[in-house]
């Protein structure tokens, strides 16, 4: 646990993730209250790496579910190995003609080998997926649930009964509860809307392209190779590259790559020329390298 | 700790502020707020403002409503001495006790819940001369005020010797000055909400092409803010709709335990083809501002659609697609106007215009094709080309027309709208932002 918002700044900082202040403190406060987060935000700006970097700083296991449409409850539940329970069937024959053996009438075959069911639908033969996994585990865990808007909404539904008990029936076997809630962390495009019963349970948090200062920290910080006034440079151009209207804006690790790409290259300077011919670093689109080169005399200033 | 209450109200006063505003928040998210807020420093506005934030919005498109509303709310103290003789007020503090302000304080605020929504009708000032008269009911020569006040006779009765007592006119009048002041700014508070609403609604209900350029401005932040929300909702809607070919793969799946044999069987969701627009704006002068919202709208819709078509026409059909592929709606449209090509000859021929169209971009529908033609139909007593017309409308799923005239002008003058009216699917009278998005709403219900 972090002691403060200070603190969980300074301990993400350790697993080299930048936080503003705005995303510590809901973190922090996620942690204090045992609530979801739920985090939007565009493509490409730490969402994932957030949840993985709060694992790291608490020590503790992250437990990842990757949503997808389709996804149903015996992904991300549980499931019965029936193949296993086949087999084991298959190999204990002669055990079980010998608890039948003795028995003469049908009605005592079926009640001794009900007696036996026990066996075969028993924690050997479940399979448990990432959310029955962090909850049957007696300690603290991530778990990150990771776009969850590419997921259909009856899994939506489905998971708010994990979110707001963190129990799980195996009709089977029974219900599972923790004593020790999981830390949940989804994540979503804003591909769609998410239902209102699941915003209300979880926090909110919408993280959007760092400032400069922020940004100039991170860059600093992963790409230490880079010199301080090539990471400026890099950070502000990129800062006003986002500012046109592109396809798709280049992200927290497309400034990263861009760095690292002219450290390799040994540059350390970005003039306008090695920066329109490395354009590609950032720019994913044909349509937005021609953008940008139209604007070149506004972005390119160095 | 003791401070604790006066804290609470506020905050109790600003999710009344939020509400106004149109942000939905429930009983759980305040609750949430309160557990929260032990946990944190919030004497730091960073935290205190995430806090709040993260516990109470749960929409990313009301953030910028949250920030506006939160910066007005909790920017008071300075405000509240903008207009006052400070002197005054300072000789008045030291002269009493030292809480007086914060006792007045939570007997304006008792003051004002008490009388509910009367608050935004009357003016500061009224406000200000009942409140005297409920603290001082003597000098009124009423009998009696509120019981808030008698269980409050400490601070009345200091307030009424000061008044009573001579030589301390100036006193009395820093009393009023201050009052006046903390008054009309907590009513500017509680209304924040209110007021963002009603600008929101005046600038969504008002005539598009009557807007003002600065409106304009306002109303593009706002049109991507519902461009958004309209997408959201589309989009979740869409994702209900079912019915559909056997999931094979899940089927078998889940019948295993039964052998293989299929017991239980799940059906594939269907996918829901995304519908192919074509849009044909009359940019001429008469509805030139309305084309231009419509064209924003649909271009922060366009991923709702599989495919988007966009053509401009005065008297010539110009495919713009392209245009707005480069470039911001708005960059795109002004470049439009200086294409020769496009703004050769005056005034609209809409007849023309859609003999070209069938001439030359028939390929563009299809029978998943809806096709949008936005316009006021006055075709400047030209040839309405009403067989291209109605060879589009046969090649089409459905034909709408967007009117932005007001449906008695209809006809009217050069307007041949019913003649068209009879070969579309339905002609619309639309002049409002709102029309515009529950037009567009439909649109995908009827697919």
């Amino acid at each position: 646990m972090f002691a403060s918002v200070e603190e969980t700044i300074k301990k993400l900082e350790e697993q080299k993730y930048i936080a503003s202040k705005e995303i510590a403190t809901t973190v922090y406060l996620a942690l204090k209250l045992e609530k979801p987060v739920l985090v939007e935000g565009p493509a490409g700006v730490g969402k994932t790496e957030l949840a993985k970097c709060i694992a790291s700083a608490l020590n503790i296991e992250l437990i990842r579910m990757q949503c997808y449409e389709g996804l149903d409850e015996s992904k991300a539940l549980y499931e019965w190995e029936y193949a296993k329970q086949l087999l084991y069937t298959q190999i204990l024959k002669d055990k079980l003609s010998e608890i039948m053996g003795s028995e003469s009438s049908l009605s005592g075959a079926v009640s001794k080998l009900t007696a036996a069911e026990d066996v075969f639908f028993s924690e050997k033969f479940l399979i448990p997926r990432p959310i029955l996994k962090s909850i049957t585990k007696n300690e603290r865990s991530v778990l990150l649930i990771d776009e969850i808007d590419k997921s259909d909404s009856e899994f939506e539904a489905f998971l708010l009964e994990v979110l707001s008990d963190f129990q799980v029936t195996i009709p089977e076997i029974g219900t599972f509860k923790t004593d020790v809630k999981p830390f949940v962390i989804l994540t979503s495009n804003s591909a769609r809307e998410m239902s209102d019963a699941l915003k209300r349970r979880c926090l909110h948090l919408y993280i959007d392209y760092p400032t400069i200062e922020l940004e100039e920290k991170i860059v600093g910080l992963k790409v230490p190779e880079s010199g301080e006034r090539l990471t400026r440079q890099v950070v502000e151009t990129v800062h006003r590259i986002r500012k046109l209207q592109l396809k798709k804006e280049p992200s927290i690790s497309e400034t990263l790559d861009w760095a690292k790409a002219l450290v390799i290259l040994g540059y350390e300077d970005l003039d306008p020329k090695i920066a329109t011919e490395t354009l590609n670093f950032i720019l994913k689109y044909e349509k937005d390298i021609e953008l940008a080169m139209k604007h070149s005399k506004d972005i390119f200033l160095n | 700790m003791e401070k604790q209450p006066y804290i609470n109200r506020k905050l109790f006063d600003f999710i009344e502020v939020l509400r106004d505003a149109d942000i939905v928040i429930s009983a759980d998210e305040v609750l949430s707020l309160f557990t929260a807020l032990p946990e944190i420093d919030i004497a730091d506005k960073v935290s205190f403002r995430q806090a709040l934030k993260t516990t109470l919005v749960k929409d990313y498109t009301d953030i910028p409503v949250f920030d506006k509303c939160f910066n007005e709310f909790f920017s008071g103290r300075e405000k509240l001495f903008d207009n006052i003789d400070v002197s005054a007020v300072a000789s008045l503090i030291a002269n009493s006790n030292p809480h007086l302000i914060e006792e007045l304080n939570d007997l304006l605020d008792q003051f004002l819940d008490s009388l509910g929504d009367l608050v935004m009708e009357r003016s500061s000032e009224e406000l200000l001369n009942m409140f005297l008269e409920e603290l001082l009911p003597s000098s009124s020569g009423g009998a009696g005020g509120m019981s808030i006040f008698k269980s409050n006779n400490s601070i009345a009765s200091s307030f009424q010797s000061m008044a009573e007592e001579d030589g301390q006119e100036n006193l009395r009048q820093g009393i009023d000055e201050l009052l006046r002041g903390m008054l009309s700014l907590k009513k500017t508070k509680r209304s924040i909400g209110k007021e963002l609403k009603n600008r929101e609604d005046y600038l969504l209900n008002r005539y598009i092409y009557q807007l003002t350029p600065d409106e304009i401005k306002e109303m593009r932040e706002l049109v991507k803010r519902f461009g958004q929300k309209l997408k959201n909702r589309i989009s979740l809607r869409k994702k209900r709709v079912k019915h559909g070919g056997i999931d094979i793969k899940r089927t078998f799946r889940t019948n295993l335990q039964y052998g293989g044999v299929p017991f239980k069987l799940f059906y594939k969701n269907k996918k829901i083809d995304r519908p192919q627009l074509v849009i044909m704006c009359d940019v001429s002068r008469s509805v030139n501002q309305y084309s231009r919202f419509m064209l924003l709208l649909t271009y922060s819709l366009q991923s709702l659609f599989s495919k988007v078509r966009t053509f401009a026409f005065i008297s010539n059909m110009v495919e713009i697609t392209d245009l707005f592929r480069e470039m911001d709606p708005e960059r795109a449209i002004n470049s439009m106007f200086s294409d020769e090509n496009f703004t050769y000859g005056w005034g609209s021929n809409y007849g023309r215009c859609f003999n070209q169209f069938v001439a030359e971009y028939s390929d563009a529908l299809t029978r998943k094709t809806s096709v949008l033609v936005l316009g006021d139909a006055r075709n400047n007593d030209n040839d309405p080309g009403i067989e291209s017309f109605k060879k589009i409308k046969e090649r089409c799923r459905n034909l709408f027309w967007l009117n932005p005239d007001k449906k008695h002008l209809w006809d009217w003058s050069d307007s041949i709208a019913s003649l068209y009216g009879a070969y579309c699917t339905e002609m619309k009278e639309v002049n409002n932002f709102l029309d515009l998005s529950e037009f567009i709403d439909k649109l995908f219900v009827d697919i």
